[in-house]
């Protein structure tokens, strides 16, 4: 049989596979090289359509993709300009992880070493003044191998925390301290395999102000200066409250600054100055400072008095002085009339010697005898 | 019987009595005042240092005012001008209490009390002088010991004072207490001892001071007591700070100071009966304690355990006490009789340069070189250096105890004699050393 009839058949066969539906141009056989030739653009644009059809959408969604993370980085606060997929990514990352080290940047670990004795709690307390990572961890001291730890629970409150970081004598949390809430106490509970339980308590707390325990004395008509120090925190700003009955009440000092006086340079501590004072300053003062993580209060007594009160013993002890010089003075007048009789009883001796020395001899002797 | 002199005891006894309040309420007082340094900062908002100057000023005036204690006392006797004296620093107190300024602290507390103090400090430990002879050393280390008795008295109770009364108030009761002086100074009856005459002696002694600074061996004297109080007072002014240099607490470092007072007052009286006894001299006394209370100083440096400070401060306090009473019974050796009451008034003015410059210079010296070694090798310096100065003395190496009045002006009312010391005219110490 001659040529004609083959290439006929596939000429035909190609007609149909094109008119039928649902055929893909990924079934044709692969004879598609004669046909692309044969066939002009059509046909070969196909083949090079079917070798890139399937890249094709990725691509797409690739340049989609590098258009929207462009979009993204043009609009970031850091306007960061963008041209290959990859940086993109590790830049995005490396950005995120900055910001997170701006707002925490300290980080502190507490430790809280165990002894193996069971039914103990230990107690610890962290002091925070503004918003802090911390990790907290319970080690057990290395001289109780013997002690098998069955389980470990951390708890603030009721609430029990799950992510613990376990090393090979100590069980830890992280923590991220940005708000008032987050203070409180964290406990961790090891329990042994003999029903034996040692247990951890942190106390994160704001810093304290330490009240004064003696009140501060001054005079009705005087001012006095009460002083308020934060040791080692500097606090974001101070109030001062007075009581009235069983209210606490602001002190302004701008609305009455005739008054009151509150200096609060430098931040560490506050000095609150009341002039003119009266019966009615006297009581409780409360000096606040503010911390990023809470307010803490310190205690302050004055009292008031009137100069009659230290005028009392003044004037007993004025008495006393008195009463003493007079009788100094008085025992030595009487001193002196004693012995101003002996005196004059030793002169009237004297003379009637002479005298006697006078007249004769005899009587001298006796007179001798009778001089002291 | 035999022309009387000096009681050596009797009534004696009761001036020693007054001298000791005397000394006490003086000196108790000044020391006290450290107490109101935190009060007055906070009320008159100055900073520690304006307000220490109340106390330095009085302490000033109060050796400054010492050839005037001794000239009234000359002319009019020593118990009115104590009594007025007493009364002064009383209203000086009295009127501190209503300072409305730093300043009005200055003049009232610093200025007025401490013109009463000069006028009450003199003529006291005159009149114990006047009183003995053979055992006048052992009577005025009694006297002074009031000093040391009432720094552990009056400091707590100034403490409570301001906590009840507040500074105001404490200020007050502490005018009331000062003004037992006039009580104290009321027991210096005048004894008039033979040769004298009854009325107190016209003032012809200002002729006498020029002649007195060209005294040779007083001018040795005063030099080598300029010295001493260089050097006397920088552990009273900075051995607390010292302690806590080195890491004690506030209560340990102030138990050093409490320790050292103690061993002070003991001191001044076993140093008075030591110098009293029959075969004593002196100017070797006083030459030993001195150099002593140097040697121990310049050893400070080297106590870095609360033991050793402790003991350093204790042996400083012994031997600085035991000073006191020996500087004011030597001059007598020195000028003899006629002389002795200016002789101690000049004394005790120049002494204040000594005094006045040696504990600021001991902080200089901290602060120029970060640590006390050197403030205290200095002071020690000073204190030995002035004890060597009495070697120089005429009297110093002669075997006879307390040859005293051989110099030029002897007094009409001549020294009894067989008295160790130019007994009549009363040695009035005035000194800072009894701080």
């Amino acid at each position: 049989m001659p040529a004609f009839s083959g290439e006929r058949l596939v000429r035909w066969l190609l007609l149909l596979s094109l008119c039928l539906p649902g055929g893909s141009p990924a079934d044709l056989p692969m004879t598609t090289q004669d046909a692309s030739q044969a066939n002009g653009n059509f046909l070969t644009q196909m083949p090079t359509g079917l070798n890139e059809s399937s890249p094709d959408p990725v691509k797409t969604t690739q340049i989609i993709n590098r258009q929207t993370r462009e979009s993204i980085s043009d609009h970031s606060p850091d306007g960061h300009n963008v041209s290959t997929p990859g940086p993109d990514l590790t830049t995005e990352d490396f950005k995120q992880a900055n910001e997170e080290k701006a707002t925490n940047f300290t980080y502190m670990v507490y430790e809280i070493l165990l002894s193996g004795v069971s039914g103990t709690s230990v107690e610890k307390n962290i002091t925070l003044d503004s918003s802090a990572k911390v990790e907290l961890s319970c080690s057990l001291a290395g001289k109780y191998p013997h002690l098998k730890i069955l389980q470990v629970a951390w708890k603030k409150g009721n609430e029990t925390i799950k992510h613990i970081n376990k090393t090979e004598n100590s069980w830890s949390i992280q923590l991220t301290i940005t708000d008032e809430n987050e203070l409180g106490s964290y406990s961790c509970t090891l329990k042994g395999e003999e029903e034996e339980e040692l247990k951890a308590v942190f106390h994160l707390q704001v810093p304290k102000i330490e009240d004064k325990e003696k009140p501060i004395i001054s005079y009705e008509g005087d001012s006095v200066v009460m002083i308020c120090k934060s040791s080692n925190y500097t606090p974001i700003t101070w109030t001062w409250y007075l009581t009235n009955g069983s209210e606490q009440i602001a002190i302004n000092d701008s609305l009455l600054s005739d008054k009151y006086v509150i200096d609060r340079v430098p931040a560490n501590t506050t000095h609150l100055k009341i002039l003119k004072l009266t019966k009615k300053d006297d009581g409780a003062y409360w000096c606040e400072a503010v911390f990023q993580l809470g307010k803490s209060k310190g205690k302050l007594k004055l009292k008031v008095l009137t100069f009659m009160v230290p005028l009392k013993p003044f004037l007993a002890i004025l008495a006393e002085v008195i009463i003493l010089v007079a009788l100094v003075f008085l025992y030595e007048v009487y001193s002196k009339k004693k012995e101003k009789p002996a005196e004059d009883e030793k002169e009237f001796e004297q003379v009637e010697q002479l005298k006697s020395e006078e007249s004769n001899g005899v009587e001298s002797s006796s007179t001798r005898h009778r001089k002291v | 019987m035999a022309a009387p002199g000096p009681p050596d005891g009797g009534w004696g006894w009761v001036i020693v009595l007054g001298a000791f309040v005397q000394s006490a309420l003086v000196f108790g007082v000044i020391r006290s005042l450290g107490v109101f340094v935190a009060a007055f900062g906070g009320a008159f908002g100055a900073l520690a240092g304006g307000v220490s100057w109340v106390a330095s000023l009085g302490i000033a005036v109060l050796q400054l005012g010492g050839p005037l204690g001794s000239a009234l006392s000359t002319r009019f006797g020593a118990r009115p001008v104590v009594m007025a004296g007493g009364f002064l620093s009383g209203l000086g107190l009295f009127l501190g209490a209503f300072a409305t300024r730093l300043a009005h602290l200055y003049l009232s507390v610093g200025l007025l009390a401490g013109l009463g103090w000069a006028l009450v400090f003199t003529p006291s430990l005159a009149a114990v002088g006047r009183y003995f002879t053979s055992r006048r050393a052992l009577a005025t280390g009694l006297a002074v010991s009031g000093a040391s008795f009432s720094s552990f008295a009056l400091g707590p109770l100034v403490q409570l004072l301001v906590e009840a009364y507040g500074w105001r108030g404490a200020l007050l009761l502490l005018a009331a207490v000062s003004l037992n002086l006039v009580a104290s100074g009321a027991l210096l009856r005048p004894l008039v001892l033979p040769g004298e005459s009854g009325t107190p002696r016209r003032p012809r002694c200002r002729p006498k001071l020029p002649r007195l600074l060209r005294h040779g061996p007083f001018v040795r004297y005063v030099l080598a007591f300029i010295l001493v109080d260089a050097g006397y007072y920088v552990p009273y002014v900075h051995a607390v700070a010292r302690a806590r240099e080195l890491g004690c607490d506030e209560y340990r470092a102030a138990l050093v100071m409490s320790a050292a007072a103690a061993a002070d007052g003991g001191g001044r009286v076993f140093a008075g009966w030591l110098a009293a006894r029959p075969a004593a001299s002196l100017l070797r006394h006083l030459f030993a304690w001195a150099f002593l209370t140097g040697l121990a100083l310049l050893l400070f440096p080297l106590g870095t355990s609360y033991a050793s400070l402790l003991a350093l401060g204790l042996a400083y306090g012994f031997c600085a006490g035991a000073v006191v009473p020996l500087q004011f019974t030597a001059v007598a050796d020195i000028v003899g009789a006629g002389r002795l009451l200016h002789a101690i008034g000049l004394m005790q003015m120049f002494e204040s340069l000594g005094s006045l410059l040696g504990a600021p210079l001991a902080g200089w010296l901290r602060d120029v070189t970060g640590n006390y070694t050197a403030s205290f090798i200095a002071a020690g310096t000073f204190l030995v250096a002035g004890s060597l100065l009495l070697l120089t003395l005429p009297g110093f190496f002669s075997a006879s105890p307390g040859s005293g009045g051989k110099d030029e002006s002897h007094d009409p009312a001549a020294p009894i004699p067989g008295a160790p010391e130019a007994a009549l005219s009363p040695p009035v110490p005035g000194g800072p050393g009894v701080l």
